[in-house]
């Protein structure tokens, strides 16, 4: 499908410039994809599909717009495409506005990142459906008396994806997704019942755990909230789990946008090269590990990747800056999005930090809440484990921690050795000293 | 990347760009009588469906069998206008045009959809969603029936006749306005965002109904600069609504509005933390419905038993003063439809009549599954996805209380103004929001402004601690929000008058 794309991209181009436009940037994607869940032992849906959609930014006099469609026939595109065109030129001058500069097209890397499994064709609608079954049976029999709902589920997709300029570049990437996952729901005191859910994402079949695996990591994660309660309002060290530092860390990184800053709307705008964290944090940007799923040789712009280091020891060292809004700020852009991030990973694992810290709160999920990417003040809604002396206490719920990001990192203590390999974010559980933590 | 969890949150705001009383009646000459602006059979005139390919597709899906199938078809184009730096200097478009094919057998959904609205795609998609049965094949109905349903926001003029001149201004001067109100604004942002959604469902059983869904808002983001501080807020005003809503008026006060409310975050402190009683003033703080017993009541939880409501359906939940309604026939509210996405006229569900809990939101799937008749729940995001039961406008009735009398009552705690970002565990009716503004409660009146303060409770304990209700009711008239659920977004709306709530946690500092 490659040339498909390839063509259709030009095609799109020939007009949008043959309409009037200075300048265009052309996104196509394809993907076909097979979604599978199991309830109760048999299909609760099954779901399968191909999709296509091609965008094109239209720079045309200093003007800008962003037009996409699903609409693909001839006829169609080339009338959507004049009208974007012409629809252009109404709005209002924006010298900022141009394609990136060639020059960071060039030096895109050219390792192997293992983007697509080459075994994805092999794929039967069997394989789909044994392994959504072993999920759901193992999670079953974990769960055992107390399971209320188990759902277990399954996707696979093969995408592809062009990005063509008309000052140069042209780019393509293919990539498969494979994903296994199940919720349970638990019997528990009252009308209280908790749930959980597992899941696992990799760009390989082979790099997922067994089904068995994630059913039996769901039915233990749905038991371990069995009897949560609240307790007293009290400063405690605080863990947080893995799999759910991305969501608490996005407040931090979204702070980190040239447009954030450029808009006055970021709390690390004036911070470069100082201190906003402790020294167990550094943040890396590695677009190049094969097979991770935020692998890439060029972004979104088609602006070479490249390895960066984000912040060092506790010290600010970059921003994601895109084109745009590097030319407003009048910096060197680096790139508008994130890659793969990592957090280096600690020695010890979570028990064990935990047995040093005394009383605390093992922190597994967040609900609700907000991060102020101007002030940096952030609150939200927690579930997890009280622990005390490294031993679970009991499970918690309808709990808050409050506090700044400016703060807050400052008082990192500690990366566990378990960086989470399912996610772009690729964190390890993080400790942090004396947070409130609000309840009773 | 898909989940196949069920966490559910919703999304308010002017920055969420990235959630009247009437009993449905028939008209005499149905759907037809208030397209006026256009004729009926849009996708046949258009795309070349008739009614011979639609029967010809649903015999398709019914190839193995299945109690039912139907098709969705849409064409819907998204525009955005945005301001950045006191210039409308970007656009965005979106047309989004697809065939959803679903094929039911008891509890099972087979579902398969395509992006070329020709018989031989549609009739591989359909294969596709076939599969879910395997039984001997059915017959679709013979003939297709035109819905007929009341018109909740009539559209006389469309969107994409609206000539971009004219949406320029109303842009600009939101901009201008924010600016002029205060030499403490540095940065402001306007987004205009207009949509028209065409659907047609037709239905294996012989319905064929047909809609012109119209959604717009206009938002706005504030930032001010105080002694080097630096605070943001903001607005939006919107729904199902046409461009004539847009009045220099209403720029006007969603100026105002943002400038207000940035500016008073100066003042703001984060209170201390710890339960406490929280009264939530009228209007948009009905998200609180929306996450407390919203969610729980969507009629999949509670077939599934995963829903903390699915034992209490006659049960006293709440005092007597306390009335909530799940509506889809609110004039020209964000969360209004016409008919759902399975074919199902708009109409409006009671979940909790005088206290006690009385009825789930169905889709047709839990409706059979219950013996009910489908209370026009049944909803999704595009052709991409499949129906399952969804909120629409979600409310509380007023009730008699004064709404002094409620902060007087609550004596120390705090008052909640605007909230976003709300989400609830279905199973254990855990939910959580985000105080973006609102007040302290010091000795029975409103003392310092708060902010960035998360609140959780439990659904059905805060339900019954909902001790005092006042008669100042107000819909939500932002268009903005979005709800989320199993990872497909719906637009709804909310109200509520103010109530005080015995006690909730608060998440701020140590007090």
């Amino acid at each position: 499908m490659k040339q498909e794309l390839h063509d259709l991209a030009e095609r799109a181009i020939k007009i949008a410039k043959s309409a009037g436009a200075d300048d265009c940037r052309v996104t196509i994607g394809g993907e076909r994809f097979v979604e599978i869940s199991y309830r109760d032992r048999k299909p609760e849906n099954i779901k399968e599909a191909s999709t296509k959609g091609l965008r094109v930014e239209i720079f045309v006099n200093k003007r800008f717009s962003s037009q996409s469609t699903s609409d693909l026939r001839p006829e169609s595109l080339k009338t959507f495409i004049e009208n974007a065109v012409a629809s252009t030129s109404l709005l209002a001058e924006d010298p900022f506005r141009t394609l990136p500069d060639p020059k960071y097209y060039q030096g895109r890397g050219t390792i192997d990142l293992k983007q697509y499994d080459p075994d994805y064709e092999k794929v039967t609608p069997e394989s789909r459906h044994s392994f959504v079954k072993a999920i759901e049976e193992s999670c079953l029999a974990r769960g055992g008396d107390k399971v209320i709902s188990v759902t277990a589920g399954c996707y696979d997709s093969h995408s592809e994806q062009l990005l063509m300029t008309s000052n140069g570049f042209d780019g393509y990437e293919e990539a498969s997704v494979f994903y296994g996952g199940a919720e349970m729901t638990a019997k528990d005191e009252g009308d209280r019942r908790p749930a959980e859910y597992s899941v696992a994402v990799a760009l390989s079949r082979k790099a997922l755990p067994r089904p068995e695996d994630i059913g039996a990591d769901a039915a233990a994660r749905a038991l371990s909230l069995l009897g949560a309660k609240k307790v007293k309002t009290e400063t405690l060290p605080i863990i947080i789990e893995n799999r759910v530092v991305a969501r608490f860390g996005s407040g931090f990184v979204q702070a980190m946008f040239g447009r954030s800053i450029q808009q006055k709307q970021s709390f690390l705008a004036d911070k470069k090269g100082q201190k906003v964290a402790s020294n167990v944090l550094t943040l890396v940007d590695d677009p190049f590990i094969p097979g991770a799923l935020g692998s890439r040789t060029f972004d979104g712009e088609g602006i070479a990747a490249k390895k960066r280091v984000m912040i060092e020891a506790g010290v600010l060292n970059d921003f994601y800056v895109d084109w745009y809004y590097s030319r407003k700020l009048g910096w060197e852009p680096t790139t508008g999005s994130p890659s793969n991030l990592i957090i280096p990973p600690g020695k010890r694992s979570v028990k064990e930090i935990m047995k040093d810290l005394g009383r605390g709160i093992f922190i597994t999920g967040f609900i609700g809440g907000n991060s102020n990417s101007t002030t940096g003040d952030t609150s939200i809604g927690i579930t997890g484990q009280l622990f005390e002396k490294g031993e679970p206490v009991h499970p918690v719920s309808e709990m808050n921690i409050a506090d700044n990001h400016l703060k807050i990192w400052q008082r990192l203590a500690e990366a566990a050795n378990d960086p989470y390999a399912f996610s772009q974010q690729r964190f390890p559980s993080l400790v942090f000293t004396d947070v409130v933590v609000s309840g009773i | 990347m898909k989940h196949i969890t069920r966490r559910s949150f919703i999304k308010t705001g002017a920055t969420a760009a990235a959630a009247t009383i009437a009993v449905p009646a028939i008209l005499p000459r149905g759907w037809y009588a208030f397209a006026q602006a256009e004729a009926a059979g849009y996708f046949e005139r258009e795309f070349g469906v008739s009614e011979a390919m639609c029967r010809r597709v649903l015999a398709r899906a019914l190839a193995k069998g299945g109690d039912f199938a139907d098709l969705f078809f849409e064409h819907t184009i998204s525009n955005f206008l945005i301001l950045e730096d006191g210039k409308v200097n970007r656009a965005a478009c979106d047309v989004a045009l697809g065939v959803g094919i679903r094929t039911v057998k008891g509890d099972q959904v087979g579902y398969g959809f395509t992006q070329e609205l020709n018989e031989k795609a549609m009739l591989a998609a359909a294969s596709t969603a076939a599969t879910i049965a395997a039984a001997s094949s059915k017959n679709p109905a013979r003939e297709f029936a035109p819905l007929k349903t009341k018109n909740y926001y009539p559209v006389k003029t469309l969107f994409s006749s609206v000539p971009l001149n004219d949406k320029l201004p109303v842009v600009q001067s939101v901009n201008d306005k924010c600016f002029a109100l205060s030499p403490l604004v540095i940065k402001v942002n306007v987004v205009f965002h207009d949509q028209q959604k065409r659907i047609l469902v037709v239905t294996s059983d012989g319905v064929k109904a047909e809609d012109l869904q119209p959604r717009s808002y206009i938002a706005s983001t504030v930032v001010a600069e105080k002694n080097g501080r630096r605070e943001r807020s903001g607005w939006n005003f919107g729904g199902r609504r046409e461009f004539s809503y847009y009045t220099p008026a209403l720029a006007e006060k969603l100026a105002k509005m943002s400038v207000d409310r940035t500016l008073i975050l100066f003042d703001a402190i984060q209170p201390p933390a710890g339960e406490m009683p929280v009264v939530l003033g009228p209007g948009v703080t009905g998200v609180l419905l929306h996450e407390a017993i919203g969610h729980g009541m969507e009629a999949d939880f509670n077939r599934k038993k995963i829903s903390t409501y699915c034992t209490m359906i006659g049960k006293k939940v709440a005092e007597p003063f306390v009335s909530i309604i799940d509506d889809g026939t609110v004039p020209h509210l964000t969360g209004s439809i016409n008919f759902d996405d399975e074919g199902t006229p708009g109409q409006k569900t009671v979940l909790v009549d005088k206290g006690i809990l009385t009825g789930y939101l169905h889709d047709k799937i839990s409706a059979r599954f219950y013996g009910v008749k489908p209370t026009g729940n049944g909803r999704r995001q595009s052709y991409q996805h499949y129906v399952i039961p969804r909120m629409r406008n979600t409310y509380m009735l007023d009730g008699e209380a004064e709404p002094e009398d409620l902060i007087k009552a609550a004596d120390k705690g705090i008052y909640v103004q605007d909230v976003a970002n709300g989400q609830v565990k279905i199973g254990e009716g855990d939910f959580a929001f985000y105080v973006s503004q609102g007040r302290q409660v010091e000795n029975g009146k409103l003392g310092a402004p708060i902010k960035d303060v998360n609140i959780m409770g439990n659904g059905p304990k805060m339900l019954s601690n909902i001790i005092m209700v006042a008669n100042d009711f107000e819909f939500h008239e932002g268009g903005a929000g979005a709800c989320g659920k199993d990872g497909q977004a719906a637009p709804v709306g909310f109200g509520q008058p103010s109530c005080l709530v015995k006690s909730m946690t608060v998440g701020g500092v140590k007090g």
